[in-house]
């Protein structure tokens, strides 16, 4: 498969199922590129699945992108340590793959089921930005006949949070779009913050849209539960100290990355919030405190 | 056969009268007898009752767990223990069905890559199942025993002499904890009396029979003397899975004062208090009873202005705390969610 057909299948699928995470994509996109591999053995795989990535990367590099390559090698890693039959050890993969694929459709229902009785009756909830899964999590406690009403952010430059209020009024659910500025103004109305997540890290912090850390710090002061949903496939091997430490390849976008001339002029897409402002972590491995991250981190790569 | 008709009909007799129990409850139940009274329960059921596989035993447990739970939400031991039984259950069919004892029963991103298939299916009969599980609650109950015990050990290695100590009510765990201590090291304890019930009362007098230097106040001095405290030492009814205690009212008074002082704040617990729930909605740890205590009846005039309230439990959320203490040794609040990936499934976190 070449580096065209690649990319042309990535953009297709992300382009046909806009409602599927990145990182999902990425992995079904990179195991059709297994099933196509013409290599005889182990090595060949793993260097050409590592080009692959960085294809991918090049055309989304968020981190959701990275997290879901590098735990597909990982799969690979565990999967060939066990059969040292390469034709053998190819059948298994795929059928892992799929496997594995089938068990991540399902995990934003896990998780929703895991958050909505959080949710009570008459709660006034913050989002930012447009998340998936915060959308399910809210489906889901529409369905078990809760009332609440929601503030989102704006959520510039993008006007993200626009389109979460959109989705949000199609489920009939009391929306009003906040300024990124005003979000202080509103913590002392709110019971608790939602946010989705586009990378959990090692100490159990996350990565997510820019803005995400103004909120959390805010919560903390007002002492208002911040609560942060993302699937297990997020969880990703970095950890920053501060926000100088995440990789620039993750704040910017790809196009951005080729072509300018000075980072320092452009604005950064994501910032990173530190465990202690977070107070749990809703994944479809369960409820999580920020402690127990890096525990189902060390699990799986190590 | 008439035999088995009447052991079945004894034991939902004896089930009946535990779930009533519970209901009514009266006076306050010591969370180790109702422990042991849940396990002798669970294990009679499964010694009597008709089951041939792990799952319908499974099953049945589960339906009975939660009627038992249903009756009396507060005394979350009851429901712990139901989720002990049935970790027992899932690992002792493990060890028969022939999977290795590492195979990890949790969930986790690496089970999540290289598993073949999707979940277990306990339907495989065993027939020497009934006795290892049976045996396996025997072990249980040993453990229950030896719980306070194991606590009360570890008291020297926290008292130091001439410290001044602080609690709140009646803890049997903390008072055992403090006995332990004072036969080789000489320390102060203040007890906070802990209004409407007064516990403290109760305290002081057999702290004070053991020749330890008590003083009793009210929980409105709490702060005021919090100064000259070296520790606070509590128990608590239940631990819950973020590290937080639901424990009688007035001890979260007793940790902000404590965080304000920078006092080590130190809960005894044993481990069959840990339960795998989250404070939420389902906020059925609350327990209201009789206002008679708070505002007599005898002020009818006032009563019918206005609402009294008597709740038994505060929640204290898990930053306040600085140590747990409990019979497998001493850990952080955020190292809870550990153990209990190790005493529960978490497919059984909802009974």
């Amino acid at each position: 498969m070449s580096t065209d057909d690649l990319i042309e299948t990535f953009r297709a699928q992300l382009r046909d199922d806009p409602d599927v995470a990145s990182a999902v994509v990425a992995i079904r996109v990179l195991l059709g590129f297994l099933k196509q591999d013409r290599g005889e053995t182990i090595q060949g795989l793993r260097s050409s699945l590592l080009a692959a990535i960085d294809t991918l990367s090049r055309v989304d590099s968020s981190v959701a992108v990275s997290s879901g390559g590098e735990l597909f090698l990982r799969f690979i890693s565990l999967t060939s340590l066990e059969y040292s039959d390469y034709s053998k050890c190819k059948e298994i993969m795929i059928e892992r793959g799929e496997i594995f694929l089938r068990k991540v459709s399902l995990s934003r229902n896990k998780i929703a089921k895991l958050c909505h009785p959080f949710i009570r009756d008459g709660a006034q909830i913050l989002t930012h930005a447009y998340s998936r899964v915060v959308l399910r999590v809210l489906e889901a406690a529409v369905e078990s006949k809760k009332r609440f009403s929601v503030y989102v952010t704006e959520s510039q430059p993008d006007q993200a949070g626009q389109k979460m209020a959109k989705a949000l009024r199609k489920l009939n659910i009391p929306v009003t779009v906040i300024l990124d500025a005003a979000v202080g103004y509103i913590m002392e109305k709110v019971d608790l913050v939602l946010v989705g997540a586009e990378g959990v890290v090692e100490s159990g912090g996350i990565i997510n849209k820019i803005g995400t850390n103004q909120i959390a710090v805010c919560a903390k002061a007002q002492n208002k539960p911040f609560y942060v949903v993302a699937e297990s496939f997020k969880f990703v091997r970095l950890f920053p100290l501060n926000q100088q430490d995440v990789p620039d390849k993750f704040k910017y976008k790809a196009d951005t990355l080729k072509t300018s001339q000075n980072l320092t002029e452009e604005h950064p897409w994501i910032d990173y919030t530190s465990p202690s402002l977070i107070t749990l972590l809703f994944t479809d491995l369960g409820v999580l405190t920020p402690s127990a991250v890096s525990d189902e981190l060390i699990k799986l790569y190590l | 056969m008439p035999g088995a008709a009447e052991r079945g009909s004894e034991l939902s007799e004896q089930i009946e009268a535990f779930v009533a129990r519970l209901r009514g409850g009266g006076e306050r139940p010591r969370s180790e007898d109702t422990a042991r009274q849940t396990l002798s329960l669970l294990r009679k059921i499964i010694a009597h009752g008709r089951w041939s596989r792990a799952g319908e035993l499974m099953d049945l447990i589960r339906t009975e767990g939660q009627r038992m739970t249903a009756a009396q939400p507060s005394e979350t031991t009851v429901g712990n223990m139901v989720r002990r039984v049935l970790k027992v259950i899932r690992e002792e069919y493990g060890r028969l069905h022939g999977r290795s004892e590492e195979s990890d029963q949790q969930e986790s991103l690496h089970k999540l890559l290289t598993s073949g298939g999707l979940s277990e299916d306990f339907s495989t009969p065993y027939p020497p199942l009934r006795a290892n599980v049976i045996e396996a609650i025997n072990e249980l109950l040993i453990e229950l025993e030896g719980t306070t015990d194991n606590i009360a050990m570890q008291a020297l290695e926290h008292i130091h002499s001439n410290e001044v100590i602080m609690t709140i009510g009646y803890s049997r765990t903390v008072e055992a904890f403090l006995k332990e201590a004072a036969r080789k090291r000489k320390f102060q304890v203040i007890v906070a009396e802990c209004a409407p019930f007064c516990q403290g009362h109760e305290m002081a007098v057999r702290l004070s029979k053991e020749n330890i230097e008590t003083t009793v106040m009210s929980d409105a001095a709490i702060f005021a003397v919090m100064s000259r405290v070296n520790k606070v030492i509590i128990g608590t009814k239940t631990i819950l899975a973020n590290g937080a205690l639901i424990a009688v009212s007035g001890t979260h008074t007793l940790a902000l004062a404590a965080k304000h002082h920078s006092t080590p704040l130190i809960v005894c617990a044993p481990m069959f208090k840990l339960s795998p729930q989250f404070p939420n909605e389902e906020d059925s740890f609350h327990k209201f009873v009789s206002p008679q205590e708070v505002l007599p009846f005898t002020e009818g005039e006032i009563l019918a202005k206005i609402n009294v309230h008597c709740p038994v439990f505060d929640y204290v959320p898990p930053e306040l705390i600085t140590l747990f203490i409990s019979n497998i040794g001493g850990n952080a609040p955020s190292y809870i969610y550990r153990l209990m990936s190790e005493l529960y499934h978490p497919d059984d976190y909802e009974l």
